[in-house]
């Protein structure tokens, strides 16, 4: 069935909240990658297998990620009427005891988090009901209180195989509203007031980014999603796609509209075979709704996505290297300019944006400009997502509005050091960006502010160090990183980082020198300044930084020897 | 006015504080080569696009008060241009390249009078050593020998292999390449001569190439060997479908000899 009519629309989404409200049980099993990795997969395999020979009256869906890792598995149970319940740290021995409790109407209540009466999907509310005092409200969790949820508004509560589920809530409605009642130029305006800047790390204003792409000659042009996340501990787009992967397409139709480009890409590396096995479902199926590829919503509008995938090289996320790579050339940057707008992918106007910026975009046209911008600070409006690693005590997928503090990501979300070390510093922006030390936590996350203190916001991995972390390690850690993935194209990259590493190893052998720290420096501004591209121009500042706020530690490897 | 549309347009540049005229759009690397700046460059062959690999030739361009540190070989001449060559920082920064270079191809000559020229004599840095490297220890990864073998020989016998500090430039699996036309393009291009080949009686020995071998064409005159076989092939195709058969496999001494008797029987007798 196409949908081409409000109608046809708005039957599609009884359809979806039907299965979301199903009118008796429903449990739904966190598997995404992080609860696949803590026995998910194979709750939901015994829990299927349950349902199945008892014949149950009970309906068991897959969920994606609701952010909070480290009490994974998770599991919802919503009861007709009564609030729905989150479960945390599922055994595969609860699987019996859940279902039986559930259709009896109730739940284990020493296995709960949390519940939720009701559920602002943004593009839709879903209310859910009282019941089970004893358990907290979602809003009285620590880790969810001081966060909001506007990209990662239906992670871990609908089924991400299921375009039902996501229209139900609201979902494809921006779309529909976009193609047949907006001007392209309003929505690329729509785009400039909300202050949306690139989520990818640099922040460049993306309704800009439209207007220039739309605006270069040339009748064939592509637009690209960036899903090569690479830093390590960042996992905010794969959680994303994995458990919500119709608001990036959505996000796509709409920027494809704006621009009049009738050929998407997904730039996906390998390494996320979940998101990637999601997203070919999710485009098979809004394909048949007729979502994608010719005349989508009866408007003579045609425009349809591809996947291509990456073969694990870091340096495929810079721009010029990734639309290499997708064109089958080894995926090495070349120089700037011309810009990807101008001649990207196969020579084509290029318009390439993160994954994190498209899944903005429905919402920004479903509650308007000036309701995103509301969000955030001025400047950088909007949420982000990051994800929470290291030796923090809250490890999960957080969102926050821009401006928050460090302070409050870490110590309010996070609840401080895990196993109650004291926390030291934190590295944003993966193996660009820098270590922040805890005098500096009030730091507000934004693109200026983390620029100041000498790192960067990256795609959003916060990884916390606590007081047991060797920072010279920590260094030489993201320059091992870093010259693994350098290309090889440039000096400064291949060779420099090369000798940085010798360099930081020799520290740590306790056989620096002083002069070692000084060429060390120096290497190191050469190689920011000198590099080809993003990765080599913003490898050193793991060094730098922790050079500067933890020059002690560096100290004392020498001193040892001297 | 001459030609109309063959003239450039000439603009006016500052370089170092002094002005100069210069063509409007040519690459700024080349300006500066004519009007004698000197400017360190390993990278760049004017056959080919910019690459900007080396990163010797960074420069500074001055943009309201305001400077970047730019490749030369990136630069297009505009009016009002304004450029730096030997700012302390650029110096500094090149030093430091001249020393990574030192120690990334201790064997070349070319680099250790480059450097030598710029003040640096030796590195601080660990020198890389690669035991029977192809390229004599010479090589500095400018990728000029892929580009002009890819992009101008169309043979594409050679490419990067592996990626980072581990990079390296050979025929695909270190194997002898049948793709080689045995141009030695690579070899001419080369900045450090690394790339080393042999001719012996009837075959073109690539020994950087993994042994590559590429028999090579004898004259039908004075039978001696004279160019690779697919390389003359190649430019036959290329050629005047009406020039004359015989002299396709003549070497070039023999072609002039043959030319020259023609020539001269061709005189009309007085």
């Amino acid at each position: 069935m196409k949908i081409q009519t409000p109608e046809d629309l708005d039957s599609v989404r009884k359809k979806g909240l039907k299965k979301l409200q199903p009118g008796r049980p429903r449990i739904g099993v966190g598997t995404s990658s992080c609860g696949i990795a803590v026995g998910g997969m194979a709750l939901y395999n015994r829990m299927h297998e349950i349902i199945q020979t008892k014949n149950l009256d009970i309906s068991l869906v897959k969920t994606g990620c609701i952010g909070f890792c480290k009490e994974e598995p998770i599991v919802s149970v919503s009861i007709p009427g009564k609030a729905q319940v989150l479960l945390r740290k599922v055994h595969l021995d609860d699987a019996e005891r859940i279902i039986s409790l559930a259709l009896q109407g109730d739940v284990p209540s020493d296995r709960a988090l949390c519940k939720i009466s009701n559920w602002d999907h943004i593009t839709g509310n879903l209310v859910y009901g009282n019941e089970f005092e004893i358990i907290p409200e979602y809003g009285e969790i620590p880790f969810f209180a001081y966060q909001k949820k506007v990209i990662l508004r239906d992670s871990g509560l609908i089924n991400p195989e299921d375009i039902d589920e996501y229209i139900g809530i609201g979902g494809y409605f921006a779309g529909y509203k976009a193609l047949t009642s907006m001007e392209p130029d309003a929505i690329i305006d729509e785009m400039k007031r909300s202050g949306l800047r690139g989520r990818g790390g640099a922040g460049f204003p993306a309704g800009l980014k439209w207007e220039i792409t739309k605006k270069a000659p040339g009748d064939e042009k592509f637009i690209v999603c960036n899903a090569d996340e690479g830093d390590p501990g960042a996992y905010m787009n794969r959680n994303e796609m994995e458990s919500d992967p119709h608001m990036l397409l959505e996000g796509m139709l709409i920027g494809a509209f704006a621009m009049g480009i009738h050929e998407g890409l997904i730039y996906i590396r390998a390494e996320y075979p979940l998101a990637i096995e999601r997203l070919i479902l999710a485009l098979d199926q809004a394909r048949t709704y007729g979502l994608l590829g010719q005349n989508i919503f009866n408007t003579g509008f045609d425009f349809d996505i591809r996947i291509a995938t990456g073969a694990g090289a870091f340096v495929c996320g810079e721009s010029t290297a990734l639309a290499a790579s997708i064109e089958g050339k080894t995926g090495r940057p070349r120089l700037r300019p011309p810009r990807l707008t101008e001649k990207g992918v196969f020579g084509r106007p290029t318009d390439l944006n993160n994954v994190e910026t498209w899944c903005n975009v429905p919402v920004i046209i479903a509650k308007g400009a000036s309701w995103y911008s509301s969000i955030g600070a001025k400047g950088n409006t909007g949420t982000k997502v990051f994800s929470l690693v290291g030796k923090v005590d809250n490890i999960g997928m957080v969102e926050v509005p821009l401006g928050t503090s460090l302070h409050s990501i870490i110590y309010d979300i996070g609840n401080g050091g895990a196993l109650g070390k004291e926390v030291k510093a934190v590295q944003t922006g993966g193996p660009s960006g820098g270590c922040i030390p805890v005098r500096l936590f009030d730091t507000p996350v934004d693109f200026e502010s983390l620029n100041q203190v000498g790192t960067m916001m990256g795609s959003g991995g916060l990884v916390v160090m606590d007081e047991d972390t060797n920072m010279v390690d920590i260094a030489r850690y993201f320059i091992n990183f870093a010259s693994g993935e350098s290309c090889g194209k440039c000096v400064p990259c291949r060779e420099g980082l090369k000798h940085m590493l010798l360099i930081l190893n020799r520290i740590i052998a306790g056989k620096g020198t002083h002069e070692d720290i000084d060429l060390i420096k120096e290497l190191s501004e050469t190689v920011q300044k000198t590099s080809l591209c993003g990765l080599g121009q913003t490898a050193p500042n793991p060094v730098l930084t922790t050079m500067q706020y933890f020059p002690e530690e560096y100290e004392r490897l020498i001193i040892q020897r001297e | 006015m001459s030609l109309s549309g063959y003239r450039k347009r000439m603009v006016t540049i500052t370089i170092n504080k002094n002005q100069y005229l210069a063509e409007e759009g040519e690459i700024f690397l080349l300006t500066a080569m004519r009007l004698n700046i000197d400017i360190p460059h390993l990278c760049y062959e004017k056959a080919l696009e910019p690459y900007g690999a080396c990163r010797l030739c960074m420069v500074d361009v001055v943009t309201c008060g305001k400077t970047t540190m730019t490749p030369a070989c990136t630069i297009k001449v505009h009016n009002g241009l304004e450029i730096l060559t030997d700012t302390p920082q650029i110096i500094r920064h090149r030093s430091l390249l001249f020393e990574l270079y030192l120690a990334e191809a201790p064997k070349s000559e070319v680099i250790r009078e480059m450097a030598a020229k710029y003040g640096v004599t030796k590195t601080r840095f660990l020198k890389k050593i690669v035991h029977d490297d192809p390229l004599m220890g010479k090589c500095i990864l400018c990728g000029l020998c892929i580009r002009v073998c890819n992009e101008i020989m169309g043979g594409k016998a050679i490419n990067y292999i592996n990626r980072g500090p581990y990079t390296t430039i050979n025929t695909p699996f270190y194997e002898h390449n049948p793709d080689c036309l045995g141009c030695t393009a690579c070899a001419n291009v080369c900045p450090t001569n690394a790339i080393v080949f042999e001719d012996s009686d009837s075959n073109r020995v690539m020994q950087s190439w993994s042994g590559t071998t590429v028999p090579l064409a004898t004259c039908s005159s004075c039978k001696t060997a004279f160019a690779p076989e697919k390389l003359m092939h190649k430019v036959m195709n290329k050629l005047d479908p009406a020039i004359i058969e015989e002299i396709k496999s003549l070497c070039p001494e023999c072609r002039r000899h043959y030319s020259t008797r023609k020539a001269t029987r061709k005189v009309p007798k007085s």
